[in-house]
């Protein structure tokens, strides 16, 4: 995947962080702070329908009732959420028709991140590798989405939520909201009122999405947050493919991240998931870094339905999230295969929940979690069957490395099996990098970065074997980054 | 004389997939039979399916012992019935003492054939006996069952049980695989010194190797689902030259 | 929350509930609308405990009266049968009791929990301090009745080279909370904490441990077994915390349990909060039936379905009992095993 690759190669160029650029471009606000009058901005903005105001405003009202959870292991100060910008996007006139509408600056952006806005580009790239499409949604909004006239002749629907919501307004309808609902929890809601954009994707009955699709995140204003909703529908037999990428720039103040991942699979369809998240952590005394609190659920809803999240977690000052399947349908599955890497100060609790509900239904997990410098890194999971879910299957893997006396490395699993043929399996182990392995890796000629990367490699192959092979070759460098100067 | 074991025209599936498509066998007492084919050709199902292993569903076709139907009982009753199976993989099972397992298994058979159990002292000298023949170390039999056995080990295991048991029919599933030389010669000394004249063997195998020890009086080959060929023992050599493709043809 | 102010002034809204992380699984405030009276004393004989037979001191705590200091001295030897017992008049009560053992002595603490009465809110709160190199075996037959609300939370403190050993034998209650706290100081010190429980009818039982690491090489070895039928409910919760710089901690722990009836369940956290590095810290959870492999194996040689199940259940069992050091008490362990499962397969 060539915009993948040139990611990956400018990633090593730079120092540290790589994305940590500013793009100064024209943009526009909405006034500071969170009101009800914010809420009807961000409508009006995009221009929605009454009823996608009326659901806002119904969630603002209840995050107002709301409070924040604080049971997981993160420690941060208050956040005042008067302090913020909830809505930033570069001035545009309305809506880009094609690629020469957009600002240049922006597309130098994107150029810079290796995105591939030029469709040619893309096309011209390594025979034989799978293309990808891309929407890129700077800030608040997204910019442009490429392929779209492709994937609609396979009657795939692919483009931004704001204009899912214009434009397949029965469809957000029927979905928006139902894997997660309003208030299930303070950050959702809080998403539900100001989400800013986000892709939407609808693959028909019966059809295999033909080209992986992707959509690329990049936070660029100061002191504003991000809420990005994302809704993905395989109906029955469909299949998908999806790839999220984050980055966004070094900045003092903290940047809010709340995000909503709703996938719904009908019977036999399978979606797949990925995500390769580099938000800045920030720096090594701790100031600054984006505050990831997530959502994200996919609904096995009919028979046979199969999901699968696969993750990899290096950035963030905090990140708070559990992809979680509810494995309604007879025989669904759920998957769950994540990297979490924490250093200097970055805090983590992320797992996953999976809900057993119905009958033979299968899940597996594995996590590895990575702790360097001073940090925090906790592995949360439920493992769940309903006295009705006969015959639900767990194999749960969480293992830890440590790199370092300064960091933790926790495990808090959650376990409730409710009927007798319920079988669930987890194990969890600790360890560190062995001082052995390193020396032998150091004698044969690696330098003692070489042989860190080599040995946790080693540690996270299983993980990195499920993301499409692209992906883990990115993954693998952000790894490597995420990682230098821990040892020694 | 009717054969002690007799198969008519057995089918049967595992997992919604057809194994076995009108299998017919007969075994009589006193005879050792052996069963070669190729992996996959159901070998392992035909043993399967003759103990009532669950997850084996019989579609068609009949099955029995001395007459009496063996499909209709439950795999205990088999076992009381005299049918014995030497696993491939014989299980470990932690926590319950060799000794204990096999005496509770003995115990259970005559019980349910309206015998009287074994006395403690008799169980211990038999038991004493058949191990020293087997060359196991009765010490191990007082550890939990299989746990930490080497392959060869647990192999002459299956084989001390089928001498207590005194089976009337015992299927030898792969006794051989995984043993070196040495360990084969111990295993199928035992298996000889259990050929009686009101007992059958049938000895599943894929080489032939077991079978210059424990010598057949008939050979039969297992291919897609059936018995395509059967002969003397000269047929397992012609097998060990030129293999199982000739049968592949048949197996349809 | 506080279940010892909760007892004392019977005010339960003091009780823990399901908003205290800790007793997610075990809510007592839902479950007590009205604290019983105080427990007033028993007069009355008692019957012969389970542990009578051994060959130990009995001490009587009645209703929460009774001694609240045990000592073993420096180098002594003392095997005791401590008899916690909610008598037929039993309403609520606390009781209190120190438990120390001096430097190189050696305690074996045959605890029972007994609940001759009905609807009975009970707690005790227990600490044992254990000098250098001094050595405790504490097994628990908790045998309370089926109305009987049960709360025992023990707190260990070990000095250097001390060997903690525990093993819980739980039949659940309406419900039942045996928790126990550890302080470990590394330093040569040894600790295991096994666990058997096995419930039926509507039964509860949590054992929650909770053992934390304090300096470097000490050795925590955790067994837990769990067989819950009928409509029991089983929880597990350990949690082993090694605190920084506790260098060459080896903290193992498993939990295993049967499921033996559809309206059954269990719960379990199984937690590591690991901050030093050179440590071996690993847990097993699993929670399912009987192997099917090993159930046909038994009957393909004779063994009838109900008799295999028996005996792979004892055997499951089997390996955490194996693992008490005191051949009387282990002899006891077993009879309750075969008693309880004898009665409900």
């Amino acid at each position: 995947m060539p915009a993948v690759r040139e990611t990956a190669e400018q990633v090593l160029e730079l120092e540290r962080y790589k994305h940590g650029f500013i793009t100064e471009v024209d943009q526009e606000f909405a006034p500071k702070g969170l009101t009800e009058a914010t809420i009807r901005f961000i409508s009006a903005k995009k221009d929605e329908p009454d009823w996608m105001l009326e659901w806002r405003l119904d969630a603002f009202r209840r995050w107002q009732a709301l409070e924040e959870p604080r049971w997981a292991r993160l420690e941060y100060p208050p956040i005042d959420y008067q302090d913020a910008y909830y809505y930033a996007a570069p001035k545009a006139k309305d809506g880009p028709a094609s690629l020469d509408e957009v600002d240049p600056e922006l597309l130098a952006t994107y150029a810079k991140l290796g995105i591939p806005l030029k469709e040619q580009e893309v096309l011209a790239g390594v025979a034989g590798a799978p293309r990808y499409a891309v929407d890129a949604v700077f800030d608040s909004v997204s910019v442009v989405t490429t392929f779209k006239k492709e994937l609609a002749a396979a009657g795939v629907i692919f483009c931004p939520i704001s204009e899912a919501i214009r434009e397949h307004p029965e469809l957000v309808r029927k979905y928006l909201g139902s894997v997660v609902p309003v208030s299930d929890n303070y950050f959702a809601c809080l998403n539900s009122a100001v989400f800013s954009d986000g892709s939407f994707v609808y693959v028909p009955p019966g059809v295999r999405c033909p080209m992986e699709l992707s959509t690329y995140f990049r936070i660029n204003a100061a002191e504003s947050g991000q809420f990005e909703r994302t809704l993905i529908i395989a109906d029955k037999g469909a299949y998908v493919s999806y790839l999220e990428g984050c980055t966004a720039p070094m900045r003092d103040e903290n940047q809010l991240h709340a995000a909503v991942v709703e996938l719904v699979i009908l019977e036999d369809a399978e979606i797949k998931y990925s995500t390769v998240q580099n938000w800045y952590p920030g720096d090594a005394e701790g100031r600054g870094g984006i505050y990831n609190f997530v959502t994200k659920r996919a609904d096995c809803r009919e028979d046979r339905a199969k999901v699968s999240w696969t993750q990899v977690e290096t950035g963030s000052a905090i990140t708070w999230k559990y992809p979680s399947c509810i494995l309604r349908g007879n025989e669904s599955a759920g998957e769950f295969y994540s990297i979490a890497i924490t250093n200097n100060r970055q805090q983590a609790d992320t797992g996953t929940k999976m809900i057993h509900l119905g009958a033979n239904t299968r899940s597996r997990i594995i996590s590895k979690g990575i702790s360097a410098g001073r940090s925090t890194n906790t592995y949360r999971g439920l493992v769940s069957a309903h006295p009705k879910a006969k015959g639900a299957r767990n194999f749960t893997q969480c293992d830890s490395l440590l790199i370092g006396k300064q960091c933790g490395a926790h495990t808090t699993p959650y376990i409730e099996a409710r009927n007798a043929s319920a079988h669930f399996e987890h194990e969890a182990t600790t360890t560190r990098l062995s001082e052995d392995q390193l020396f032998y890796a150091m004698q044969r000629g690696l330098s003692q970065e070489e042989a860190v990367q080599l040995l946790v490699n080693g540690f996270v192959k299983d993980v990195l074997q499920e993301l499409p092979m692209e992906f883990a070759v990115e993954a693998q460098k952000l790894v490597a980054i995420s990682l230098e100067g821990s040892v020694g | 004389m009717t054969a002690l074991l007799s198969i008519r025209d057995l089918s049967a599936r595992v997992e919604e997939k057809e194994i076995l498509s009108g299998l017919s066998l007969d075994v009589p007492a006193g005879e050792v039979h052996a069963i070669m084919g190729p992996n996959g050709a159901g070998k392992s199902t035909l043993s399967y399916v003759l103990t009532g292993r669950p997850g084996y569903e019989v579609t068609s076709g009949t099955a029995s012992l001395a007459g009496e139907d063996l499909l209709a009982l439950e795999p205990n009753e088999r076992a009381a019935r005299g049918v014995f199976l030497s696993f491939q993989y014989p299980l470990e099972i932690p926590g319950v003492p060799a000794l204990t397992f096999l005496r509770t298994a003995l115990n259970a058979q005559r019980k349910a054939r309206g015998e009287a159990e074994i006395a403690a002292p008799d169980f211990l000298r038999l038991v004493r006996a058949k191990a020293a023949a087997l060359k196991i170390d009765f010490d191990m039999l007082k550890r939990a069952l299989n746990v930490g056995f080497s392959g060869g080990e647990k192999k002459r295991m299956e084989i001390l049980q089928m001498s207590v048991l005194e089976p009337k029919l015992a299927i030898l599933d792969e006794t051989d695989s995984g043993l070196d030389i040495d360990a084969m010669r111990i295993v199928a000394e035992g298996v000889n010194a259990l050929r009686a004249p009101d007992r059958a063997l049938l000895v599943i195998t894929h080489y032939q190797r077991l079978l210059d020890y424990v010598q057949p009086d008939r050979v039969h080959v297992l291919a897609g689902g059936r018995i395509v060929a059967s002969g003397g023992p000269e047929l397992a050599h012609q097998l060990e030259a030129e293999g199982y493709d000739r049968y592949g043809s048949l197996a349809a | 929350m506080s279940l010892a102010r909760a007892i004392e002034t019977g005010d339960v809204g003091l009780l823990p509930s399901r908003r205290d992380e800790d007793w997610r699984w075990s809510d007592l405030r839902g479950l007590i609308r009205v604290a019983p009276p105080a427990s007033p004393e028993w007069v009355e004989p008692l019957a012969p405990g389970p542990f009578s037979g051994a060959d130990a001191e009995e001490i009587l705590v009645v209703n929460g009266r009774g001694p609240d200091l045990i000592v073993v001295g420096p180098g002594e030897k003392r095997a005791i049968a401590l008899r916690l017992i909610a008598a037929p008049n039993a309403g609520s009560h606390l009781a209190r009791l120190a438990i120390e053992v001096g430097e190189g002595g050696e305690l074996t603490l045959l605890e029972s929990h007994e609940g001759a009465g009905q609807d009975y809110l009970t707690a005790s709160d227990m600490t044992i301090e254990l000098g250098a190199g001094a050595q405790a075996e504490r097994i628990v037959l908790a045998a309370e009745s089926e109305s009987g609300v049960a709360v025992s939370i023990a707190k260990v403190q070990l000095a250097a080279g001390a060997r903690f050993e525990q093993m819980v034998l739980a039949s659940g209650a309406r419900r039942e909370r045996i928790e126990t706290v550890v302080e470990h100081p590394g330093a040569g010190a040894f600790v295991r904490l096994d666990g058997v429980y096995l419930l039926n009818e509507r039964r509860h039982s949590d054992i929650t441990t909770v053992v934390t690491h304090n300096g470097v090489d000490g050795i925590t070895d955790q067994l837990i077994k769990g067989v819950v039928q009928d409509q029991a409910r089983g929880v597990f919760q350990g949690r082993i915390l090694v605190a920084k710089g506790a260098d060459q901690t080896d903290a193992r722990m498993g939990h295993h349990a049967l499921i033996l009836s559809d309206r059954a369940e269990v719960d379990a956290k199984p937690e590591l909060e690991i901050w030093a590095d050179d440590v071996a810290c690993a847990h097993g959870n699993t929670v399912g039936a009987l192997d099917e492999d090993a159930l046909f194996y038994a009957a393909q040689r004779g063994i009838p379905p109900d008799e295999a199940r028996a005996l792979l259940i004892q055997a499951f069992v089997g390996e955490a009992v194996d693992r008490v050091r005191h051949e009387g008490a282990r002899e006891v362990a077993r009879a309750w095993v075969a008693q309880r499962l004898g009665a409900s397969l």
